[in-house]
């Protein structure tokens, strides 16, 4: 009895998709340790963390949108849009580094409270709404910097996106900071559980006295804040502005959140989970240039990967039923 | 019906094409031959779901032409039956046999039932609301010239059933611009578009449809009765069970009671033999002295129900009884402030409230059970633990922030206190049998400790044993002095359990029964009650 016991207990940690997730990226890891000869570097390692920061707090935010039940693909251009902020005020509107950086957020939290006030007031559906936004917003971006790069980031705040401290790189310490705090609201306050009650079903929301449009709007522009967030670090990193900036981010904040156990139909996900898939993303693309796969491919397993494990998750979703 | 369009679908039937639409044909088979000729067989069908067993063993035989009703309490199993007849469901004991030109054939999906040309109507109207009527009929078999539509052709005919069930629509509206009465009638009419009819069974095609559309039914049904459909006919109104079928299968608690002949019953014989049972003990609770008053609702309106008014006090159980659609639930759904009231006003311990959303009323003091936890009154995907949390996070945290040890706490000891099974408090709710289910929406509302409870049908899909518990912390709130509400359309439950009981019809109060006039009440006399009539100008028929 007792060993039955243990035994299904392992079968349900080995279920979870946390354990698989570090079971494959240990594999991983191995595999291009021993394959290749510049992969274990501390170059090469800094340089994953790096990538792994920006697209990491973005897809935290992401996470806490698709547990309810919603979807924002707008986020790559909601940071495009603060990265430029951040560039125009310092290099154009000659505005110190702190209000430079108050403004990127709050073009991106204004930005969360509009998807939020779509998604609400107009009960248009979240993929809709914020396809919108983001469209908008790319526009701006263009009309904005007048299609070209801004220049002229200040020079200490730019340094900051390169410095590391005890071989860390800053960037992924603000990434890990975020994480636990993320977390821990999940954990422990009122306003992560409802997001898990959103995300199982409208009506059970509301019916159980919780209120739909402050946790709406509450989590759109938390993400806002997230966004705003890596679009400063975003501007520190490239040193400038860049129309493109946040291209594309989309697709891997919301890869990183399915591979870390969310699910589009809401109410599952967890900040751990996320930030493995944002690793676990970084890491495919980062040891297939070491093992000399070129980028085109590279993209062809990436979407592999996503694909598979959005099967396996279904298929044991099945198995539950 | 002509079949000279049916292009695509005819050549996958026409091989077991019978003429039962064609009465010409039908002839030759002779009046006799078709009286004995079985169509239907259902033998021993047992239907078990996670926690309850819904048909315990039903067995009976449905002969060619002949209509026979269904008819059994709310829960009594019918549209489960249904549901295993058509395929829609398979059996977990058991089999369903329909007689394809001698041979026996079992359905095994939805499709293949309408292959083997049996035909539902269901409750709830399932048509495709933005296409038009025409392309409501023509649906999966759309007319054809070569290889596109033809559209000419499939106006003409719609026109044709349209003219037949004198609808007096065209056949180009879309199905959502019609008045509910009329969508009901589409989808009835719809199943005359079929070409093998063999079985034809209407689950309540009367509760949405004037008396006009009753009577174009009923000669519908006479019609494929004739030329040689068989029909299952399920009804809560008995009167016209009396009046368009041959014979009526009783059915009680997921069993099978007897099928007698029409003729040889009468309203009151099928009223006693669907609510007698032998388990009226489990009602049996101790009750307590009314105390002061709780929750007053005065002449409350919403769109749903009218002038609706009652009074709840401390230790009291309080009965909804109604049949379905009589606005029971939407009353309290007002009350909970999920629905808009339109007027009329609300009192929790003498002061007036208005109560524009659940947190208001949970604030007040109410608690509502719902009556589909499924859809509103659990986070199905989530864990016990927060669905027993979920309704009074505010009650255990401070800024926010919740006490995770408290959180787990009261888990566990609502856990034992209304003895849910589940293995950890961590486990899925989605997992759980119905009672557990139920009992955990109980704890979830026991935690936030409200004195007014509202239970609506709490004992829907929950087993016997899970009842019994169920009802015990109900006898145990009343002892504390709580008020409580109890919305069932189960009459033994609703009047055993009550001390006072409010009967509603059509969205009204028909009647309201203090303690001694309930205890001398017989069920037949409430059933009454719950079937007045209300015409437009508040005139009450009996």
């Amino acid at each position: 009895m007792n060993n039955n016991q243990q035994k299904t207990n392992l079968k349900a940690l080995l279920m979870k998709t946390e354990v698989s997730m570090v079971a494959i990226i240990g594999l991983i890891f191995i595999l291009a340790s021993v394959g290749t000869e510049n992969f274990l570097t501390a170059y090469n390692l800094t340089n994953i963390l790096k990538q792994c920061a920006i697209i990491g707090i973005i897809s935290i935010a992401e996470t806490y949108v698709i547990i309810t039940g919603g979807i924002d693909i707008s986020c790559g251009a909601v940071v495009g849009m603060s990265t430029l902020m951040v560039a125009m005020a310092q290099a154009k509107w000659g505005l110190g580094v702190p209000v430079s950086m108050v403004l990127g957020i709050v073009v991106a939290v204004i930005a969360g409270l509009f998807n939020a006030m779509l998604v609400y007031e107009f009960k248009v559906p979240a993929f809709v709404a914020t396809l919108g936004s983001q469209t908008i917003l790319r526009g701006l971006i263009k009309v904005i910097s007048n299609g070209g790069t801004v220049s002229g980031i200040d020079k200490g705040f730019s340094g900051f996106a390169s410095a590391s401290f005890l071989f860390v790189p800053n960037l992924a310490i603000v990434w890990f900071v975020i994480a636990v705090i993320c977390f821990l609201l999940l954990k422990y306050a009122i306003f992560g559980r409802n997001l898990f009650v959103l995300g199982s079903g409208e009506e059970v929301a509301k019916l159980n006295g919780i209120s739909i449009r402050k946790t709406i709007y509450s989590t759109y522009a938390f993400a806002g804040l997230l966004y705003g967030i890596a679009g400063i670090l975003l501007c520190a990193r490239i040193n400038s502005a860049i129309p493109t900036a946040g291209e594309a981010y989309e697709t891997n904040a919301i890869a990183a959140s399915v591979l870390g156990g969310a699910s589009l139909a809401g109410g599952c996900g967890s900040v751990f989970g996320t930030v493995l898939g944002t690793i676990l993303i970084i890491l495919i693309d980062n040891v297939g240039t070491q093992f000399g796969i070129g980028a085109f491919v590279m993209q062809v397993i990436t979407g592999c990967v996503i694909v598979i494990a959005i099967v396996i998750d279904q298929l044991k979703k099945r198995g539950k039923r | 019906m002509q079949s000279c369009f049916y292009d695509l679908n005819a050549e996958r039937t026409s091989g077991t094409r019978l003429h039962s639409a064609n009465p010409h044909i039908l002839k030759t088979l002779g009046e006799k031959d078709m009286e004995q000729e079985v169509l239907l067989k259902i033998e021993n069908v047992v239907k078990t779901y996670p926690g309850v067993q819904a048909l315990k063993g039903i067995s009976t035989t449905i002969r060619k032409g002949e209509v026979r009703a269904l008819v059994g309490e709310n829960g009594a199993g019918k549209s489960t039956l249904i549901k295993c007849i058509m395929g829609v469901e398979i059996p977990t004991e058991g089999k369903v046999e329909i007689n394809v030109d001698g041979k026996w054939e079992c359905p095994k999906n939805a499709i293949d039932a309408k292959n083997l040309g049996m035909h539902a109507n269901y409750q709830n109207v399932n048509i495709a609301g933005n296409l038009s009527i025409a392309e409501n009929y023509f649906l999966g078999r759309l007319p054809m010239k070569g290889r596109i539509v033809d559209w000419n052709t499939m106006y003409s005919e719609s026109q044709k059933i349209i003219d037949k069930f004198q609808l007096n629509v065209n056949p180009r509206d879309t199905i959502v611009s019609l008045p509910v009465a009329m969508q009901a009638m589409i989808t009835i009419s719809k199943i005359s578009v079929n070409d093998n009819i063999r079985l034809v069974i209407f689950d309540e095609p009367t509760a949405l449809l004037e008396n006009e559309k009753v009577e174009t039914l009923f000669r519908y049904i006479k019609e494929l009765k004739e030329s040689g459909v068989s029909v299952i006919y399920v009804s809560h109104r008995l009167e016209e069970i009396m009046e368009i079928c041959d014979s009526v299968t009783i059915m009680k608690d997921g069993t099978y009671v007897e099928t007698k002949d029409v003729k040889d019953v009468d309203k009151d014989y099928l009223i006693s033999k669907m609510v007698g049972r032998s388990m009226v003990d489990i009602y049996n609770i101790e009750h307590q002295k009314p105390g002061e008053e709780l929750l007053r609702v005065e002449n409350l309106t919403g769109e749903k129900f009218r002038n609706v008014s009652f009074s709840l006090r401390k230790g009291e159980i309080l009965g909804f009884f109604g049949l379905v659609g009589a606005g029971r639930s939407e009353v309290m759904r007002a009350i909970f402030g999920v629905d808009r009231i339109e007027s009329g006003k609300v009192f929790v311990k003498g002061e007036e409230v208005h109560l524009k959303s659940p947190k208001d009323a949970m604030l007040k003091g109410i608690g509502f059970l719902t009556e589909d936890r499924r859809k509103d009154g659990l986070a199905l995907q989530q864990s016990v633990k927060l669905n027993t949390n979920m309704y009074s996070y505010d009650m255990i945290s401070k800024y926010g922030i919740i006490d995770l040890a408290k959180e787990t706490g009261r888990a566990e000891e609502y856990k034992e206190k209304v003895l849910i099974k589940t293995p950890t408090v961590e486990q899925t709710v989605n997992n759980l049998s119905g009672g557990n289910q139920q009992k955990v929406v109980i704890a979830k509302l026991l935690c936030r400790d409200p004195d007014i409870l509202i239970f609506d049908e709490p004992t829907v899909g929950v087993d016997v044993g899970a009842k019994d518990e169920i009802f015990k912390i109900i006898e145990n709130l009343i002892k504390q002095g709580k008020g409580v509400i109890i919305v069932s359309s189960y009459l033994p439950e609703a009047m055993g359990l009550s001390d006072r009981m409010i009967v509603m019809s059509e969205g009204r109060v028909s009647g309201s029964l203090e303690n001694e006039e309930l205890k001398q009440m017989e069920e037949e006399d409430v059933l009454k009650l719950a079937s007045t009539i209300y015409y437009e100008d508040e005139q009450e028929v009996v």
